[in-house]
């Protein structure tokens, strides 16, 4: 028999209770990593969408919102005159309801801008022109849909053909309906209209470089904003509130797991207490009780945080795969993030377990005994 | 009142001077000055009605209480300056209560373990003094059986086995026989003496029955939280 025997013999005693706090915790648990992988998911689909597109700064307004406003479409000629800016291209892109899927990525691009440079034709063919009112899918967005080349899509007022399924070699750039921007704009009563510039720089431009030319930007666009691509989801104000409304949500979750193996740990040493003096009487010290009851509430944490883990990854599983959310966040099953989560469930158990452990401390072994 | 002829020689293990406890602020009164002196390798039997403060004066032997005034010394230190007490019951005593104290969900084996976290033995070593134990209280064929399976005499030779896991100079024992049968009270104190014969330790034993207390080298008798006699047993 090893201390740990002891540890784990407290809990076993009373295996429901201790299955319903391990419940508890791992709900808040699980909150973590659902909520937060969905979140990391999305930024990081972002991330790869902006790659997966070839900017290297990306024009727009976002004021908070996930989707940017729209502004006049001449910024881009103006952008495009601006030192060090090699390409650019403009686009309206924005979230919508489209026929049975509750929300899909529209990007309307400009006909023979970069944008559509990078997507590979796997049925049918391109837009003939910056005129043809027809949609291209991404390969999970024509999953999702269920539509083929011949079908329709109804986007807003327009029924438009599908001409050809594309891979656009990432994630939310496959779950895209693509079509022309001036039949995005039509469609949207959006005339004139978009949401974002993309800009490419010269190869090999240093850092300083690309800063000049955001604040070049900045200038002719006050209201708007230059970022690099690859800083957009790590600067953007949506994504930080993304961020933080996962994790205060999470927080939540896991105050009530506190509460619960604080609510535990307190029963436990009052009804063990008559035990406790005996431990006392035969020469335990004090620190090894404390101990025993923070090694219980420590290992509550960490059994309730396998167990959240486990379910955190069944639901962001489950929630990858819902109509809703295929094709627009790929969940991140971050090791990391498990980690974490696993780390913050053993702390929750520790903290958790400390007034408890007080308590115990605190007993007189005559009376103890007596209880 | 009468003093038992202290074997002078031996080392004093106890002494207690003008010992008073009282509870629920002077309310109850437990001792009233109490004198005592208790030698090495003495077998001394407390006697007493209820509430005369025998009890009370073993759990301040233990150090599992505190005296409200008066001086209380093991081998000269003051038991209540003690600083570590922890140490003192793990080392040096070994308690039996009358309600045995055994940890439920812990094996008979177990239980006499328990004790032995606070000493330097290894797992194994931890396991072979407790079956060791186990088998000269006669329970070695009760190991892995746990509290609630086993009679009353059996449940107090556990802890018995449990009270020498340290190897204690002291055996506090606190109405051993209090809740057995006659004939299990019988084999217990047969088992204490023969120990305490063997083991060359200390027996401090509190009891109300007189037949148990003849079984001691030394009877001391209480009332009203004072010693009224204290005299060798008529069987020494």
């Amino acid at each position: 028999m090893t201390f740990f025997t002891i540890v784990r013999r407290s809990l076993t005693r009373r295996p429901v209770r201790t299955c319903l706090t391990l419940v508890g915790i791992s709900i808040g648990i699980a909150a973590v990593v659902t909520l937060v992988g969905m979140a990391w998911g999305y930024e990081k689909g972002v991330a790869n969408q902006l790659d997966a597109v070839g900017a290297d700064v990306v024009v727009s307004n976002m004021s908070g919102g996930l989707m940017p406003k729209v502004f006049s479409e001449s910024l881009q000629a103006k952008v495009a005159k601006l030192p060090r800016v090699v390409d650019s291209t403009s686009i309206l892109m924005q979230m919508l309801s489209v026929e049975d899927a509750p929300i899909m990525m529209i990007s309307g691009r400009e006909w023979g801008g970069f944008a559509w440079s990078r997507m590979t034709v796997l049925d049918g063919r391109m837009p003939k022109d910056g005129s043809e009112k027809a949609v291209v899918l991404g390969s999970l967005a024509a999953e999702v849909l269920k539509k083929k080349v011949g079908d329709t899509v109804q986007i807003e007022v327009e029924e438009l053909p599908v001409v050809g399924i594309v891979d656009g070699h990432a994630l939310m750039e496959n779950g895209t309906i693509f079509l022309s921007l001036k039949v995005m704009q039509e469609a949207t009563g959006n005339e004139d209209k978009i949401n974002f510039v993309n800009i490419r720089v010269p190869p090999n431009t240093s850092k300083a470089e690309i800063e000049l030319l955001c604040r070049d930007i900045k200038g002719i666009f006050p209201e708007g904003r230059a970022m690099v691509s690859t800083e957009v989801v790590g600067t953007s104000q949506g994504f930080r509130v993304i961020r933080a409304i996962s994790w205060s949500t999470s927080l939540l979750a896991i105050i009530v797991g506190v509460l619960g193996v604080m609510n535990t740990m307190l029963m436990t040493v009052f009804e063990r207490t008559h035990e406790i003096g005996i431990l006392l009487a035969v020469g335990w010290r004090r620190r090894r009780i404390v101990a025993m009851v923070l090694y219980e509430s420590a290992l509550l944490g960490l059994l309730g945080g396998l167990v959240g883990v486990a379910l955190g990854v069944l639901g962001l599983v489950t929630l990858g795969a819902s109509p809703g959310v295929r094709g627009f966040i790929e969940p991140d099953l971050n090791p990391q993030l498990m980690l974490i989560s696993i780390a913050i469930s053993v702390v929750v158990g520790v903290l958790s377990g400390l007034y408890p452990a007080w308590r115990s401390s605190r007993l007189t072994p005559s009376l103890a005994l007596q209880s | 009142m009468p003093v038992a002829a202290l074997p002078a020689h031996a080392e004093l293990i106890y002494q207690a001077i003008g010992l008073k406890k009282q509870f629920d602020n002077g309310k109850v009164v437990a001792l009233r000055g109490l004198d005592l002196e208790i030698r090495r390798g003495e077998f001394v039997a407390i006697v007493g009605p209820s509430g005369c403060g025998k009890s009370t004066l073993l759990q301040m032997l233990g150090s599992l209480d505190m005296p409200t005034a008066g001086t209380l010394n093991y081998r000269g230190s003051s038991i209540p300056d003690l600083p570590d007490p922890a140490a003192y019951r793990s080392r040096e005593i070994g308690f039996v209560f009358q309600a045995f104290h055994l940890l439920a969900t812990f094996t008979v084996v177990e239980n006499v373990q328990i004790p032995m976290f606070e000493g330097k033995l290894s797992r194994s070593q931890r396991k072979g003094r407790a079956v060791e134990l186990l088998e000269a209280v006669g329970l070695g064929h009760r190991l892995q059986h746990y509290p609630a399976e086993l009679s009353g005499g059996e449940r107090q030779r556990v802890a018995i086995a449990r009270g020498l896991a340290n190897n204690p100079a002291v055996v506090l024992a606190d109405e051993p026989t209090g809740n057995l049968d006659s004939e299990s009270a019988l084999q217990i104190i047969d088992l204490l003496v023969d120990l305490h014969r063997k083991l060359d330790m200390t027996l401090v034993l509190v009891t109300h029955d007189l037949t148990v207390a003849e079984r001691a080298s030394r009877i001391i008798r209480m009332k009203d939280g004072r010693v009224i006699s204290d005299e060798l047993a008529h069987a020494h």
